[in-house]
């Protein structure tokens, strides 16, 4: 049986530049997509001109991988990004604040190009997770990127979306970040080149919900989140 | 600067009257609180300088704009039908727009117009390269249009600008018909009580009428500047081109978002929606002026 002819109007045409910059899942887009693979390309060569970057362990190769890490500076998504390989990081979609990033077309711009971010709703929460909750299990393959504890301030990791994307089967990359709070710290209006920054890819997770997810995080991060008391003194 | 001044230069002429009616308008939506919204007023605060300032630059800038403008106004179109998730379709039309546009600032009337043969060509290699045949007839069609409508017939509008007279005949046919579609707007909200087709429900056979009766009397009075070798028939020609194929165009884009079940075709712009809503007037008044002008007193294309 054939189907028949439909016109299939996109579902985004009215929305403004900033809330379709921000939707997930993205809609087909052969410039955004293009200038995507150029911005990243360009961040991550800006990002190593600048930065010793150490890289610990490697990403598994699995189709859907959650990476969760600790949050301490706008860098940490340019160093996790440029850390991982090609091939990796295409696949990774970033999970930013629409209050933060995607307010304004210019900066919605900069996030989705630069960081490959799409919006999460910090201001409806918990329809925010509703949503994501429908829509996490019936992805097939993809990577996310997300700061649990919601915020460059504090360490400690939230379960909301974390645990949605546990149950929902997505494997858990840990990832330890250190150096970046030095090298852009918060408060700071621009960044402070030429320190160390490293990136440690912990074991993947497979089966996230039956652990205590937050706990071990936690634990990853603080024993792998900061530098050497030698490389904190150059990065000082 | 004198009125001579302006009279032999109608980039000079064209710029001095759009400030003038932008001015006025405004004046006259404060005072008479004509019905109408300032958000569209405020977007044409952005296209009008945009615009003028390429056609300032010169041929080149002209045409990248032309050609940028057709790309994205493609883009929207191919959105609201689907064409869009068809990659090797539209490839195949940004190439043709940027053909026709490249073809046009050279001068080349003979490439210019043999892309749309060529593009149609390569069109049909599409579903047998990708070896599909579901559904293919019918973006085949749509992509068809793609090619003829913001390929070649809005390239017309770069190659204008470097023919012989014109830039004339180019500022004319963009202003008159950017103002024909806002003087049926306004017309249509003040007297507008008739619709007259189901295709766009908002026009009105006065607004219609009154636009189309007031873009005649405006193309004698501009005509010494315009095209000052045209003989008065072929001047009520010109105004006729824009009052009917300005019609022609927007009903013929209204009737793809009917179908598709669209309100606009995107919302680049604000109070107008898409770059198509603002060029679907352009899309059929600038070949059919550039051709039957072309024709009958020369000028275009050589």
């Amino acid at each position: 049986m054939r189907r028949r002819f439909r016109y299939e109007p996109f579902p985004d045409l009215d929305l403004p530049l900033a809330a379709r910059l921000g939707q997930y899942p993205r809609q087909p887009d052969l410039f955004l997509d293009v200038a995507r693979v150029l911005a990243r390309t360009i961040a991550a060569s800006l990002f190593r001109l600048q930065y010793r970057l150490e890289v610990v362990g490697a990403p598994p190769n699995m189709p859907r991988v959650a990476i969760m890490a600790n949050h301490q500076s706008h860098l940490d998504t340019l160093a996790i990004l440029t850390a991982l390989p090609e091939q990796y990081r295409r696949r990774v979609t970033v999970l930013a604040a629409r209050d933060y990033f995607f307010e304004h077309a210019c900066s919605a711009m900069a996030a989705n190009l630069f960081g490959q971010a799409v919006a999460f709703d910090r201001c409806t929460e918990l329809g925010e997770l509703r949503r994501w909750a429908k829509l996490l299990p019936n992805i097939d393959a993809g990577w996310f990127l997300i700061y649990p504890s919601g915020s460059r301030k504090r360490i400690e990791p939230h379960s909301g979306l974390a645990g949605i994307l546990a149950r929902s089967g997505w494997a858990v990359l840990p990832v330890a970040l250190a150096g970046t709070a030095e090298a852009w710290p918060v408060g700071h209006k621009v960044w402070r080149p030429f320190r160390t920054v490293r990136v440690t890819f912990g074991d993947p997770i497979t089966n996230a919900d039956e652990h205590d997810l937050p706990a071990e995080l936690l634990a990853f991060w603080r024993t792998h989140g900061r530098l050497d008391s030698a490389e904190r003194g150059e990065n000082e | 600067m004198n009125i001579n001044e302006l009279a032999g230069d109608p980039l000079l002429f064209y710029t001095v009257a759009t400030v003038v009616t932008v001015v006025l308008t405004m004046a006259l939506m404060t005072v008479l609180r004509l019905p109408g919204s300032w958000v569209p007023m405020r977007t044409w605060f952005v296209i009008l300088p945009v615009a003028l300032g390429a056609m300032w630059l010169g041929h080149g800038a002209w045409t990248v704009f032309v050609t940028v403008v057709s790309i994205v106004a493609f883009k929207e179109f191919a959105r609201v039908t689907g064409l869009y998730r068809q990659t090797l379709f539209v490839l195949v039309v940004y190439g043709a727009i940027i053909a026709e546009n490249l073809f046009a600032l050279v001068g080349r009337y003979d490439f210019f117009m043999a892309v749309p043969t060529w593009a149609v060509l390569a069109l049909a290699l599409v579903p047998i390269v990708l070896r599909r045949s579901e559904n293919m007839l019918q973006w085949f069609a749509l992509a068809i249009v793609g090619v003829v409508f913001y390929g070649y017939f809005l390239a017309h509008l770069s190659y204008l600008y470097g023919s012989p007279l014109g830039l004339g005949y180019l500022l004319f046919v963009v202003l008159m018909t950017q103002l024909n579609d806002a003087l049926q707007y306004f017309y249509g909200k003040a007297v507008g009580r008739h619709r007259w087709t189901p295709i766009s429900p908002n026009k009105t056979v006065e607004g219609s009428l009154l636009a189309g009766a007031t873009i005649i009397v405006l193309t004698f009075l501009q005509a010494p500047i315009a095209f000052p070798h045209v003989p008065p028939q072929g001047v009520l020609v010109a105004g006729l081109i824009i009052a009917i194929g300005g019609q022609i165009g927007d009903l013929t884009m209204a009737n793809v978002k009917r179908n598709a079940g669209v309100k606009d075709f995107g919302a680049i712009l604000p109070g107008h929606g898409g770059l198509t809503d603002r060029l679907n007037s352009l899309m059929v008044t600038a070949p059919a002026f550039a051709h039957i002008m072309g024709y009958l007193y020369g000028g275009f294309p050589a």
